[in-house]
């Protein structure tokens, strides 16, 4: 089924030894390599999630960067600029940090919407434009950005067109303490050792190409469907539901879900699993969830629990 | 067990209980009716924590429904506690009523704050008897049908007059009078194995899904509920023969074409396994 010499499950396990729990992160940094997606990763901070991105660079072998957004970043800081060189009389282009196949941008809302569009955009079209020329990015290409929910002051809340250009949402939540218990005595105050070049560039493009291969009977298409419409049903505190572009998103995690479970085919398991993630930072929460005090995760899961499955 | 007590006012952060809520979802079935019939609304909730009950959970508005009674239970695992309340309601009026959502106040274990859950709401489409004819309908059926009809009626008479008086019905036979006989009553029919002999007769998608929907129906699988939901919930009880069914059937299910007949095969093994077990 899959070309590649490594399965996705190797990459996995390396980054297990590594990261310790943080499985839904973990298998969420994987699915979306393997879609071709971008990952937007939301807890407080300690939990680990800088380390799983350098975890996941370092394991696949390619280029990382890291840009961490402050509110005096500049666009050119990221995509990169024009230098006139005085002895030749021209303008070169100096490559920014984005030139990278897995990019970490460290507290997105940190920076203002003209920084956060230039990274955007990027990551929509794979490609950059510096004055009048076009540079692809490198493939694969994925970006992983953090948010720290507790510490809103100085930020900029990203909008939701720009939210939906993430393939997904991962909440990263506290270790239980057994797990907390196992980093104390793993790690004990020393750097994390990184897993190195466990999987090539080539490995993750054949799973891209295997992922695709993955088949969708039509029933699970129509769940799919009906489970994005459902985000779109009059709701007392869901304003507007989800693009077609996460029909998509859910479509491909779950062939990515599949493949990663060894599977050439897709279950209703599939969908359900990776369905929070694709749905959550796509609905817009109207006031009167704030005014109620309605934990939004409470109205995805019973949005996604509402729709039967196939 | 009053796991869905309703509060009468905010609870304090100190009254709630800590929990980790994985899912709260509200359905109703059916969701369209006619004016007294019964519609069984169920409020599902998952917790990981394990509780005999869950409190400060407010029930909807349920005017314009009677209600006819109610069900209630909790059931804890080494997955946590499923609580589960069926109403049995009957709408009064027509129309389409959007019951709205079922709210839960606790401490969400995953930040430490009191927090407010809240289940989706639910949309009800309620018919009433057959719309009467407005002013103008009732206007032409007084011009123009009626006389119509009394035509027809008219016609309708002579014609059978006439006929009556042209054939003399002839006295028909005394039939004998019927026996009554007892019957017992039917037994009950296991609909899986003409399923299962369907399937190996002919193996195509339908008949597997027929199989598989038979198999969800009787180990108690809620519609909104996946292998995986299924396979957690009831992993304490299961046997692995029946582990195996689910897991081929959903195989058989869901693989792609080419694949379908040797996925049908190990389906059927399975069953074979199961039945002998």
């Amino acid at each position: 089924m899959i070309a590649a010499e490594q399965k996705p499950q190797t990459l996995l396990d390396a980054l297990e030894t590594t990261i310790v729990g943080q499985r839904v992160t973990l298998e969420a940094l994987l699915y979306a390599l393997i879609a071709g997606g971008h990952v937007l990763l939301e807890g407080p901070p300690g939990l680990a999630k800088t380390l799983a991105c350098r975890a996941l660079a370092s394991a696949v072998g390619g280029s990382f960067k890291r840009i961490q957004f402050t509110p005096d970043l500049l666009p050119s800081d990221i995509v990169g600029t024009r230098v006139f060189d005085q002895r030749s009389g021209e303008f070169t282009t100096v490559l920014g940090p984005i030139f990278a196949h897995i990019v970490l941008a460290d507290e997105v809302n940190r920076a203002p919407a003209k920084v956060q569009s230039a990274l955007l955009e990027g990551m929509q079209e794979h490609q950059v434009t510096i004055g009048p020329q076009t540079f692809p990015l490198p493939d694969p290409f994925v970006v992983t950005a953090t948010m720290n929910p507790l510490d809103s002051e100085g930020t900029y809340a990203l909008p939701l067109a720009q939210m939906d250009r993430f393939l997904v949402k991962v909440l990263v939540d506290y270790p239980s303490t057994e797990e907390e218990g196992r980093i104390l005595e793993r790690f004990g105050g020393e750097q994390p050792a990184m897993p190195r070049d466990v999987v090539t560039v080539a490995d993750v493009i054949a799973w891209r190409h295997a992922a695709r291969a993955v088949h969708v009977e039509p029933r699970l298409k129509r769940y799919v469907v009906d489970l994005v419409a459902a985000t779109r049903a009059k709701h007392d505190y869901v304003d507007r539901g989800a693009s077609p572009r996460a029909t998509l998103a859910l479509a491909a995690l779950a062939r990515a879900r599949a493949l990663v479970d060894g599977r050439d085919f897709a279950v209703p398991d599939d969908v359900r699993a990776v369905a929070p993630a694709v749905l959550r930072h796509r609905l817009a929460f109207n006031y009167r969830t704030l005014t109620d005090k309605i934990d939004p995760e409470s109205i995805v899961a019973s949005v996604i629990g509402a729709v039967p499955t196939p | 067990m009053n796991f869905l007590a309703p509060v009468v006012a905010q609870a304090s952060a100190q009254t709630l209980a800590r929990l980790h809520v994985r899912s709260f979802v509200m359905t109703a079935e059916p969701k369209s009716l006619h004016v007294g019939d019964t519609l069984r609304l169920r409020i599902v909730t998952h917790v990981d924590e394990n509780v005999g009950q869950l409190d400060n959970v407010t029930l909807p508005d349920l005017s314009g429904f009677d209600s006819l009674g109610d069900e209630r239970a909790c059931s804890s695992s080494g997955h946590g506690t499923e609580c589960t309340e069926i109403l049995a309601l009957s709408p009064t009026e027509t129309g389409d009523r959007t019951i709205a959502p079922t709210t839960l106040d606790a401490i969400d274990a995953r930040n430490g704050k009191p927090s407010h859950f809240a289940t989706n709401p639910v949309t009800i489409h309620v018919i009433g008897a057959a719309p009467q004819p407005n002013g103008v309908t009732r206007a032409l059926i007084d011009d123009l049908l009626k006389p119509i009809a009394i035509l027809i009626l008219v016609g309708a008479a002579a014609y059978a007059l006439l006929w009556g008086f042209g054939r003399r019905p002839r006295p028909k036979p005394a039939l004998p009078r019927p026996v009554p006989q007892v019957v017992a009553p039917p037994a009950p029919v296991d609909p899986l194995p003409p399923l299962i002999a369907a399937l190996a007769a002919e193996r195509t998608r339908p008949r597997v899904l027929a199989v598989r929907d038979e198999i969800r129906r009787r180990v108690g699988a809620r519609e909104d509920e996946t292998l995986g939901d299924l396979l957690r919930r009831r992993a304490a009880g299961d046997d692995r023969a029946l582990v195996d069914v689910l897991r081929a059937v959903e195989r058989a299910s869901f693989v792609d074409d080419d694949r379908l007949p040797g996925a049908i095969d190990e389906a059927l093994a399975a069953l074979s396994n199961w039945k002998r077990a």
